[in-house]
């Protein structure tokens, strides 16, 4: 099976949050009307198209090149790449050839409780193009639309090194990167809106080969399902040509989401020359330290670094650090719940187990969702002072879940609270015993099985309420006395 | 009514005094324009209906009370300068019929002085250079002998007194060779003096809106108002605009000039040219300048690194001309042949000789080769000129090697460096202002008699170069042509 090593590297783009476009005022929003965010610069008007370089996405570009580990350059400059196609206003795209914004960065993955360092190679800044609509097809189409709404969206492009090793690696480092980016608020990377999109650079070589093979790159994938997907297949593909003893023909490839197949798009190499130079309408400027280091504190605690608190400060294990760190609001909800109800484990079981499950049936984030920290703390803590049972808290959970209502309300509403009051209890008991003379008897035999009965009996009459410990502890007492 | 006798200033004076009616000054103006059209084919589209209009204009202008500095003053935009009030065609096939939706920040400026606004120049497509030939509107005749180009119909209408001054692109130095072609003065500002925005992009690290006048103090009158930054152009620069006419009145200062000794060296440099650059100097010496020859070994090859990285960035600059959004289209089978059949019938040949010239030279090994070094050769012509005018005021040459030249009824070669612009590139590829001043040519050799001398100065000093040119202007009137045809 191992007799090859897969090589993966990912070219990823994100779209950055910036309310307008990387060189002129039009809206960002997604999902308007075509040709609506447009202007005589983003439409490459004649006489209309000087650059005014947007400020918040050169900060968006240096805050993430500063969270993946980079040097930051120490000027910013944008270059042109030259190519014609019809999505592409000004016959080249505004990037950042010569000087990336960020380089020789790297992030860390947590793959079964090991740790592994992928390489950032570098990161830049770009624009968008416009988005192409082909009426019955790419290529038997009789005519194309263009939507120019997207095009000059500034757009981030991050290449790691080829140091992933499977398509689940890959996986694991896409969700990382969405994980980083998100935390830092500028990008929401929705995969399915195009605002993170992933093409990988995939090849096969003998096990201890330290020369690459032949690579393909593999475009088209819309989910990190399909990421995964669309690698593992391509792996496949590769080792079945070069088992078969043919060589891999180093091409472009479309992921086919519905057939679960990729498939020869272009021949690579021989594609374009960009002749990049730099863009004579932008010229240099220097990136002052003081403004990294303004940028540099407005970076929140990182999943990384949260990871290992959480471990450390916490004693969770690494798969709870994982999972409650995976989100930065669901990592912000537990820090929050911990801050009125400090006990880590027991609040992690309650998230991972009921809130995930609860979040993932009804489809929303966390940040969507009615409940609070706060009142999950109190109810956590009524159930840590056994004022109610765990199996109580959970209807009350769903209750808050549903309609964000306080848990003591929702408790008392239903008089749900547990009885941990002695003297009641006492006299539950009482009543129990002399009602079941029998398995008194019994288990004053030695049938112990007549205790079980006892305590149900005393369950069914305090409708589930009463505090199980003290209920055995009491009538333990009575019996034995 | 004789226009062209007034300065801007004198103009506008008796406008806003109603010493002149508006009336008056637009049936001569539409008369002077209308026979630069018709004459040398100065214009493109000329329609009187554009000076009416404007007059309205002004005319409310003045109902308001706003006494502008230009109020009244005519002037025309060459055809790559945006004006939502005309078509913009830079002179191509590609825009005939192509209408902007805003003002370029320098016709805007105009605009709310009170100019007059009458017409588009014509030009070399895309102003690509200054030979007057290269227009789909066909060729500029010079109205000093309409046998030889004017370089450009903004100096063709200039120095036919049509308009009191034109605003041109200027990037290997197009404005001050057609300037000097029809004995007019040509001032390209310091790059980033004058927004550029609204200007159509040819080649961006080079050019520079300019002015064609036939007076001193209306190019400092002009160039006051178009001067300053731009939020619209992020190079343009916030340095302080003097205020330039004011400048004029001072008392002269001995100017330093240096000479560059390769001037005699240029290819094409015409006898004439010269003897009489010669005399000049001699003139010079005489009055407040004190001439001296040096050795400035990388002057003479900015002509060829100005080629190389004009026709590098006019290359990708261009690339928007494909039919999918604006201009002409013409059809194909699917979109490379559309892009192939739109860009073959919307350029002209010297154009598309230009672009495939930026073409081949920014790709593949060629990048290194050319684009890369030309890159550093600009470095160093600036750094010359920066040395020689951290001594001297000025550096004077000619303005071109050769009188304007006969017009060949037909479109040109694209010539790689271009002649024209032996003496001029520099100041573009330095980011340096430069003025061409003219000069009658006394030996009457049977070619039309006016040329140029050119003068370069350190960024942000047009004033030394505007003293310079008042100074020249007390021993070298201006004359207009009498027409010879």
């Amino acid at each position: 099976m191992s007799e090859f090593e897969t090589v993966i590297g990912l070219e990823v783009h994100v779209e950055l949050l910036t309310k307008t476009k990387l060189f002129c005022g039009c809206s960002t929003a997604f999902g308007t009307e075509p040709n609506t965010q447009v202007c005589p610069v983003c439409l490459a008007l004649p006489g209309g198209a000087l650059p005014l370089l947007n400020k918040s996405a050169v900060e968006y570009t240096i805050k993430a090149a500063l969270a993946l580990n980079c040097k930051v350059a120490l000027q910013i400059a944008f270059d042109r790449k030259n190519y014609f196609y019809a999505d592409l206003p000004k016959g080249f795209q505004i990037s950042q050839f010569f000087y990336p914004m960020g380089t020789d960065g790297f992030v860390e993955l947590h793959i079964n409780g090991e740790t592994k360092i992928i390489g950032i190679r570098q990161l830049h800044l770009e624009e968008d193009t416009g988005k192409l609509s082909h009426f019955g097809g790419i290529i038997s189409s009789s005519y194309s639309r263009v939507d120019f709404n997207r095009a000059g969206v500034p757009l981030m492009e991050i290449v790691s090194t080829p140091d992933l090793r499977s398509a689940e690696e890959a996986r694991l480092f896409l969700q990382k990167l969405r994980t980083i980016l998100c935390y830092l608020g500028i990008s929401d990377c929705k995969m399915e809106e195009g605002s993170m999109r992933c093409d990988a650079n995939i090849s096969l070589r003998p096990v201890g080969c330290s020369e690459l093979g032949n690579k393909t790159e593999l475009k088209n994938m819309n989910s990190f399902r399909s990421v995964f997907r669309g690698i593992e297949y391509e792996v496949e593909r590769q080792r079945d040509v070069l088992l078969s003893g043919g060589s891999v023909i180093p091409e472009t490839r479309h992921w086919d989401e519905a057939k679960g197949l990729t498939r020869a798009m272009r021949s690579k190499f021989v594609s374009a020359d960009y002749r990049c130079f730099p863009d004579p309408n932008i010229h240099p400027n220097p990136v002052p330290q003081k403004w990294i280091e303004e940028i540099r504190n407005t970076i929140p605690e990182l999943p990384d670094a949260r990871y290992r608190r959480f471990i450390e400060e916490y004693s969770l294990p690494a798969y709870d650090a994982e999972v409650l760190t995976a989100v930065k609001e669901m990592a912000d909800f537990y820090d929050s719940v911990l801050s009125c109800y400090n006990e880590p484990k027991a609040v992690s079981n309650w998230i991972m187990s009921e809130l995930l499950g609860l979040l993932n049936e009804a489809g929303v984030e966390i940040g969507e969702s009615k409940i609070k920290p706060q009142p999950l703390g109190k109810l956590l803590q009524m159930v840590g002072e056994h004022k109610i049972s765990g199996k109580m808290a959970k209807i009350v959970f769903a209750e808050m879940f549903a309609t964000g209502v306080d848990p003591a309300q929702i408790i008392e509403k239903n008089g749900l609270c547990q009885i941990s009051d002695e003297d009641i209890l006492s006299q539950i008991i009482g009543t129990v015993l002399s009602n079941n003379p029998k398995s008194v008897e019994d288990y004053r035999s030695g049938k112990k099985k007549a205790l079980g009965f006892l305590v149900g009996q005393i369950m069914q009459e305090t409708k589930g309420q009463a505090n199980p410990q003290m209920v055995n502890a009491l009538l333990q007492n009575k019996l034995d006395s | 009514m004789h226009i062209n006798k007034l300065t801007a200033q004198e103009l506008a004076a008796a406008i806003n005094k109603k010493n002149i009616s508006l009336e008056d000054l637009a049936a001569a103006v539409s008369c002077r324009c209308g026979a630069a059209a018709e004459k040398f084919n100065a214009f493109i589209n000329f329609d009187p209906a554009i000076i009416d209009r404007d007059i309205i204009r002004i005319a409310g202008m003045l109902q308001n009370g706003e006494e502008t500095s230009l109020s009244g003053v005519p002037y025309a935009l060459a055809d790559n300068v945006c004006t939502a009030a005309i078509k913009t065609t830079c002179a191509s096939r590609m825009l005939a019929s192509y209408q902007f939706p805003f003002e370029a920040t320098a016709a805007q400026r105009l605009k709310e002085n009170g100019a007059l606004l009458t017409g588009k120049t014509n030009m070399d497509e895309f102003a690509m250079s200054a030979s007057g030939e290269n227009s789909c509107f066909g060729a500029v005749k010079n109205p000093w002998d309409g046998k030889h180009t004017a370089g450009s119909g903004a100096a063709a209408a200039v120095a036919y007194g049509a308009v009191t001054f034109a605003l041109e692109q200027d990037r290997c130095g197009e404005l001050r060779q057609s300037a000097s072609y029809c004995g007019a003065l040509g001032l390209k500002p310091t790059y980033g003096r004058v927004s550029r925005s609204g200007l159509v992009e040819f080649a961006p690290s080079l050019e520079q809106i300019g002015i064609i006048a036939m007076k001193t103090v209306d190019l400092a009158a002009v160039l006051a108002i178009i001067s300053g930054p731009d939020p619209l152009d992020p190079t343009s620069s916030d340095a302080d605009v003097p205020a330039y006419t004011g400048l004029l009145h001072k008392k002269a200062k001995p100017i330093k000039v240096a000479v560059p000794e390769s001037w005699r060296e240029t290819a094409y440099l015409e006898e004439a040219i010269k003897n009489v650059f010669i005399t000049k100097l001699q003139e010079m010496e005489e009055d407040i300048f004190q001439v001296e020859t040096i050795s400035m070994p990388y002057f003479r090859y900015a002509p060829v690194t100005a080629a190389i990285i004009s026709a590098v960035e006019a290359f990708s600059s261009l690339s928007n001309y494909d039919g999918v959004r604006f201009g002409f289209r013409e059809t194909g089978k699917h979109l490379q042949e559309m892009y192939r059949q739109t860009r073959t019938e919307g350029f002209g040949s010297a154009l598309k000789q230009f672009l495939t010239f930026g073409a081949m030279i920014s790709s593949g090994k060629f990048y290194h080769d050319y684009f890369l070094k030309a890159q550093k050769m600009r470095t160093l012509i600036k750094q010359e000129l920066e040395e020689c005018l951290g001594e001297y005021d000025l550096v004077v040459v000619p303005t071109t090697p050769f009188r304007a030249p006969t017009l060949k009824n037909g479109y040109k070669e694209c010539l790689l460096p271009d002649p024209a612009a032996s003496y001029t590139a520099a100041a573009n590829l330095a980011g340096m202002p430069a003025l061409t001043f003219p000069i009658l040519m006394q030996d009457e050799t049977g070619g039309i008699n006016t040329t140029g001398l050119h003068f370069l100065a350190k960024p942000w000093d047009e004033a030394i170069l505007l003293q310079a040119a008042l100074s020249l202007e007390k021993t070298n009137p201006v004359a207009f042509p009498e027409l010879r045809r």
